[in-house]
């Protein structure tokens, strides 16, 4: 279940409809229970339901009430009786947004091998489509590139509670063959599918892309009681006390640094378009690819050494030799 | 056990919206402004008999706003012996246009998915339309029952901030316009367009649409719009298209997809580097060429993307993109000389 959201009042009047729709069925559940089930807190379920009890209908009817029972309320349960019809007594439909993000979401769900059957996300788009108010098609649609298989191997793997192995190129162009991860959560980020796992060898949690793995398999070794009491934090990369500062600025078509690095404060606007940024990294040498890929759309301002780096990358691209350079150690 | 709140309650918005609808809904004649505001909830208190009840009215058009962002189609109708008379304008809900088709009802499973094409949006563009969207969906799914999903937490990346600009006009069918940047000649250009829908191909968002300027249908990269997103207005109004026919979208589809297909790249990978890896040329195989071909859409972002193996890889054709790959290392290397 998500974590709860913070309502505005957009989102608290479409709980009271949801609610409603739920809670007129019939059925008396525990708060504790539509918390859970609609990641949001106790208090503000109790106010939509407290909010759905004051509305009336007199002016239009003898009657007009959704009734609550507030002693009921207080013991943490909750149920609706109604003594009219014709006014929210189901669930209301999708607005076209939601109903398009949603399919949004299917559609790249759909992308992530081994997750769903493709017949499965069909039914839940045609279900998205006709619950959509103008029954209209997904206006967004999400269709990535080649994936790997290794995906598959991973989730049987996580499903069965056991270690993968597999080959391994790290960042620094060195493969490990056969190793060892305890697989504890997929995190596809856009094109990117990030595994975060246990690393029995550093007991520690680390981050694996899936597109540097080959052959990976599933093992016999059961998932360790260390990893399954890991904490994995939302962030695929976790900043070091060692890692230096570097001030990047980028234009428009490099705006998804801003998002792969997480600067370390606001962006800040330079001119109409342009963004500047501060962000932490490990090693100022692995920068040079990551910021000449973008052919002039990215640039790094401070410090010289970064600045040093990223020349250095695009030289060395390029077959020329930058006399300044500093000498690649390893 | 009737519940009322006590007399210095101020009702709140969504308590309002929720008395307009529960009226809407329940009148079947439809009901005039002049009635909602002097007998619905959130309004009735502060409406003034024969007095100026402007700011209320304006309230009103507000309200029906957020009813249809909610996705309620609030429907307007003048009567028919009132020909033309604006003031004996009634409002109403239609039940069949607000409530889902019956019968449907998620499993634990499928609500999980859904769930998860919501989570794919956390902190992005879309996400609160996903999250108020899956918490209607909730409503028709069994309370308390878990799924078989777990262990996996994906995030769809949709940074452009025109995204949800031209999402929202994707939805409303207005006329937008932008600037836009050429990519091999760097010129900025005003574009108007009639947005169909956004796709991302090969990690990267497109609008497609109805370009007036060209009179045809045309693809437009959101990282290079270079200005926000604005509706084209008449006077007040903003403007809106047709919704276009499906075939056309996807005959768009189709071609943008065609084109794809015909252009191709040929590259030379080094062995066992990590474009070895991206390319996904099996280590195991005993005669592997280290050729490999691909197809792009773009020349451009097929250059940035090779660019990061620039020393694994070599182009073998078509000459253009190796050139481009080369000036933009050039630039590189003499913006951080």
């Amino acid at each position: 279940m998500p974590n709860e959201q913070k309502l505005d009042d957009s989102d608290r009047f479409n709980l009271m409809l949801a609610l409603t729709g739920l809670l007129v069925q019939g059925e008396e559940y525990e708060i504790a229970d539509l918390v859970k089930h609609f990641g949001v807190s106790k208090n503000e379920i109790i106010k939509a339901v407290k909010m759905i009890s004051f509305t009336d209908l007199m002016s239009f009817n003898d009657f007009g009430h959704y009734l609550v029972d507030y002693d009921d309320l207080d013991d943490g349960y909750v149920s609706i009786k109604y003594d009219f019809s014709n006014a929210v007594d189901e669930v209301p439909r999708l607005s076209s947004r939601q109903a398009s993000a949603l399919a949004a979401g299917l559609v790249y769900l759909s992308s992530l091998p081994g997750l769903v059957d493709n017949s499965e996300i069909e039914e839940l788009q045609k279900i998205l489509a006709s619950g959509d108010s103008r029954g209209a098609a997904p206006e967004v649609i999400i269709k990535p590139g080649s994936r790997d298989a290794d995906l598959v191997i991973i989730r049987d793997a996580m499903a069965k509670g056991v270690a993968i192995s597999c080959d391994y190129l790290n960042l620094r162009g060195v493969t490990t063959i056969g190793r060892v991860i305890e697989p504890l959560r997929i995190d596809p980020q856009g094109e990117t599918i990030y595994l975060r796992g246990w690393c029995p060898e550093s007991q520690d949690v680390r981050s694996f892309r899936v597109d540097r793995m080959r052959n990976a398999k599933a093992t016999e070794i059961a998932i360790s009681a260390e990893a399954r009491a890991a904490v994995l934090s939302d962030e695929i990369y976790s900043p070091a006390e060692t890692d230096s500062i570097v001030t990047v600025e980028v234009d428009p078509e490099a705006y998804s640094l801003i998002f792969d690095f997480k600067p370390v404060e606001e962006p800040e606007s330079i001119s109409a378009f342009v963004k500047r940024f501060k962000i932490k990294v490990g090693d100022v040498r692995n920068l040079g690819r990551i910021i000449a890929r973008f052919g002039g759309a990215a640039r790094v301002i401070a410090p010289e050494s970064a600045k040093a780096a990223v020349r250095e990358f695009a030289l060395k691209a390029i077959g020329e030799n930058s006399p300044s350079a500093p000498r690649d150690v390893e | 056990m009737t519940n009322k709140p006590s007399n210095e309650y101020k009702v709140s918005k969504p308590e309002r919206l929720f008395s307009l609808t529960c009226a809407l809904l329940y009148t079947t004649r439809g009901l005039t402004k002049t009635e909602i505001l002097r007998s619905v909830r959130g309004y009735d208190t502060e409406y003034v008999e024969g007095g100026d009840n402007s700011s209320l009215e304006r309230k009103f058009e507000r309200d029906k706003e957020s009813l249809r962002h909610n996705g309620i189609q609030l429907e307007a109708r003048i009567p028919a012996h009132e020909d033309e008379n604006n003031q004996a304008t009634v409002y109403l809900i239609k039940r069949e246009s607000f409530y889902w088709p019956k019968d449907i009802k998620f499993t634990p499973r499928q609500l999980a998915l859904l769930n998860l094409a919501a989570e794919a949006w956390a902190g992005g563009s879309l996400s609160t339309a996903a999250s108020r969207g899956i918490t209607k969906l909730r409503a028709m799914g069994s309370v308390g029952e878990d799924s078989d999903i777990v262990g996996i937490a994906p995030r769809i990346q949709a940074y452009e901030p025109s995204f949800r600009d031209l999402n929202n006009a994707v939805s409303d069918y207005q006329v937008v316009q932008f600037d836009y940047r050429n990519p091999q000649t760097g010129e900025i250009m005003t574009r108007t367009l009639q947005p169909w829908l956004l796709r991302q191909v090969a990690g990267q968002w497109l609008v497609m649409g109805f370009d007036e300027l060209r009179q045809d249908t045309r693809n437009f990269m959101l990282r290079r719009i270079v200005s926000k997103v604005t509706a084209v207005k008449a006077g007040k109004d903003s403007v809106s298209f047709e919704p276009p026919a499906k075939h056309l979208i996807d005959a768009a589809v189709a071609d943008l997809d065609a084109l794809a297909q015909k252009q191709t790249a040929l590259l030379r990978v080094k062995p066992d580097t990590e474009a070895w890896f991206r390319f996904e040329l099996d280590l195991s195989s005993a005669k592997h060429t280290g050729e490999v071909e691909l197809h792009y859409h773009d020349i451009y972002v097929l250059a940035e993307q090779l660019r990061e193996y620039a020393n694994e890889i070599e182009v073998v054709r078509p000459e253009s993109l190796a050139a481009l790959i080369r000036a933009g290392f050039e630039k590189v290397a003499d913006q951080h000389a």
